[in-house]
């Protein structure tokens, strides 16, 4: 049971502010994922609940407890780091073991709980084996189960992933989904990885420069987001936005667009708040995945110049303008033989489209 | 990587040539304290002895002050290096891992003890220990000795404990380990490689020490092996055979240190910690 509140936190070194003013609830049991750029300050923020890092102003509260200015290991949280962090002198068992030892667990019970971690992470026949002796992928387990073992309130992840190959990472992502809910502890987790994010979390908060930009579930932040730059962050690729010019609204309240990109001269969406004033110019975000299969229902019918085709398989990516800042991206489906510099008649439903301000809000 | 037979050809000479300059002095001194007396004064040197003798060894070990120099320097030295670790391994953390103001001057400052040739600091030393009464005793030299090793020892481990990567104290202290914990379970066995650099160059630094053992000490029986054994040179006047079969022997309690400690400075100790 353990339920994580920030308010008002704030760090700052020297005159540089790497955390403004960020409150955030997190939810007993809940997988809260940290996501953003480099520089976001989504492991300082980690670290400031760990306890490495002390706040500026604000506080940290831990089932109500005030832990602000506790000792990191007073905080019932335990934390697995980038690099692991093993102890290299020590044995796998010794080093889950050390937290423990440090707070007074007798040896016999050490040895069992140890045990118990070690089978729930598959690394009993590793237990007398040092570290440098491990593969990548155990190491990250014994980081893990070092945290496990000391039954700690919340986990914290920095990066926990990152150190692995493409293939090991995904068989660890799903361990880690797994002991979650195996578990049922509060985690939280931090990457720059949008996949991880997208496919582990309960809920994503998504930072920039210091700032919340927004907090939701994967879907949430996906269909529905706050603003340009968490619109661009998550989906893969990227999602693309055209500069368009509005030319009116609707009864309903849609606004008329000219899509110049697009060859569309009546284009209508209906914006977020429909009774907000919308005119100028603004940007159309369209996902590449929605760029949807000549004659769908209910769509309007674009043509996209096939500057450069990337065949997957499955799928395709087709860019417009490759290299360019107007490059549009679409996923393209049965299509296995459209070449480039050819051209691709594609449908726009208006319902999947977003609008954004010119400076980045969404409209 | 793929060398040319050239590049092989210059480091094998290379090798051999320092090999060469490094060991036959050495090998001149093993050889010659074997030798009989008008073997090592032949007109012709001989680089393998034809006579064997332990004759130099015998009047060394039971003819002369010879062992009591020894030990003298055994316990300046011994305990030189220990006081000097003791202090060092805990100072070098600080410096590392505390935050107080001045603590980069500070740092800076204790390099200062270098900066004087040892020669200048005599005499005032000297008056000082003379108004504690500390003249002609072992205890002298073994400040003296801890004083100068110091500034380089704490130096060198500080960037030793650099060089241990910050997430695993970090990982300590999540563990709930206090300093002192995490400076003795954790950083010193990091560190070994550091701690035996440092002790070795402690323990020659004391070992070889010959300026302040010679002005500091006074009576015959409290001299170091330096001081002493340059007395016998004089006192017999130059019997070489002796003076070989000392510096053999003087050279070998640093010879059984490196043989030691040796099998810890292994590299990359820390690997398997991170990535």
């Amino acid at each position: 049971m353990a339920e994580l509140q920030i308010r008002g936190l704030r760090k700052a070194f020297g005159d540089t502010e790497v955390i403004s003013n960020v409150d955030l609830t997190v939810k007993d049991g809940e997988f809260v994922v940290f996501v953003g750029p480099s520089g976001c300050g989504k492991s300082t923020l980690l670290r400031m609940i760990a306890g490495l890092e002390t706040a500026t102003a604000g506080n940290i509260s831990i089932d109500g407890r005030d832990v602000s200015n506790a000792d990191p290991s007073k905080r019932g949280i335990a934390m697995v780091f980038q690099t692991y962090a093993l102890y290299p002198h020590m044995t796998v068992e010794e080093n889950m073991g050390f937290g423990l030892e440090m707070s007074g667990v007798p040896s016999a019970e050490r040895k069992r709980l140890v045990r118990k971690a070690a089978e729930t992470l598959h690394l009993e026949p590793y237990l007398a084996r040092k570290p440098r002796q491990l593969s990548g992928g155990q190491r990250q387990r014994v980081a893990i189960g070092r945290a496990i073992v000391r039954d700690p309130k919340i986990f914290l992840f920095d990066e926990p992933l990152s150190n692995l190959d493409a293939e090991l990472r995904v068989r660890m992502r799903i361990e880690i989904a797994k002991l979650h809910s195996d578990l049922g502890a509060t985690m939280i987790y931090v990457t720059h990885d949008q996949v991880e994010a997208m496919t582990l979390a309960s809920r994503i908060v998504v930072l920039r420069d210091g700032r919340i930009e927004q907090v939701g579930t994967p879907m949430e932040l996906y269909n529905d987001p706050d603003n340009r730059f968490v619109a661009g962050f998550i989906g893969s690729p990227k999602m693309n936005f055209v500069p368009v010019r509005v030319k009116g609204r609707t009864e309903s309240g849609a606004v008329k667009l000219e899509v110049e990109a697009l060859g569309l001269k009546d284009f209508a969406i209906l914006p977020r708040n429909p009774s907000a004033p919308i005119e100028g110019s603004i940007f159309l975000g369209i996902r590449p995945e929605h760029f949807e299969p000549a004659g769908t229902a209910g769509g309007a019918t674009v043509r996209l110049p096939v500057g450069a085709i990337e065949h997957l398989g499955g799928i395709s990516y087709a860019y417009s303008d490759p290299g360019q800042e107007t490059s549009l991206a679409a996923e393209i489906r049965g299509m296995p033989d459209l070449k480039a510099g050819s051209e691709v008649t594609l449908t726009v439903r208006p319902q999947t489209c977003l609008l954004f301000s010119q400076s980045g809000e969404r409209l | 990587m793929r060398r040319s037979l050239a590049s092989n050809i210059l480091l094998a000479f290379s090798i051999t040539f320092l090999v060469l300059l490094i060991g036959l002095p050495f090998w001149w001194v093993l050889s010659g304290s074997f030798k009989l007396p008008q073997e090592i004064i032949a007109r012709v040197p001989t680089m393998f002895p034809h006579s064997f003798t332990l004759q130099h060894f015998g009047k060394l070990l039971s003819g002369s002050d010879y062992p009591v120099y020894m030990a003298n320097s055994l316990i300046v030295a011994g305990l030189s290096t220990v006081i000097t670790l003791v202090l060092a391994v805990p100072a070098a953390y600080a410096f590392f891992r505390l935050a107080f103001p001045g603590r980069e001057m500070l740092y800076r400052a204790i390099l200062l003890a270098y900066a004087f040739p040892s020669i200048v600091v005599l005499i005032p030393l000297f008056g000082m220990f003379a108004r504690i009464g500390l003249i002609d005793t072992l205890a002298a030299l073994v400040i003296i000795n801890v004083t100068f090793a110091l500034p380089f020892s704490i130096w060198m481990l500080r960037s030793f404990f650099a060089s241990v990567p910050k997430e695993i104290e970090e990982a300590a202290v999540m563990d709930g380990a206090p300093p002192t914990v995490i400076l003795r379970r954790i950083m010193i066995p990091l560190v070994t490689p550091g701690i035996a650099s440092v002790g070795i160059f402690a323990f020659i630094s004391a070992w070889t020490e010959y300026v302040f053992a010679s002005v500091l000490i006074v009576s015959d029986a409290r001299r170091t092996v330096p001081v002493g054994f340059s007395g016998i040179i004089g006192q017999y006047q130059i019997d070489w055979g002796l003076l070989l079969a000392g510096a053999g022997l003087a050279v070998l309690p640093v010879v059984i240190l490196f043989a030691l400690v040796g099998r810890w400075f292994v590299s990359g100790l820390t690997e398997g910690a991170v990535k």
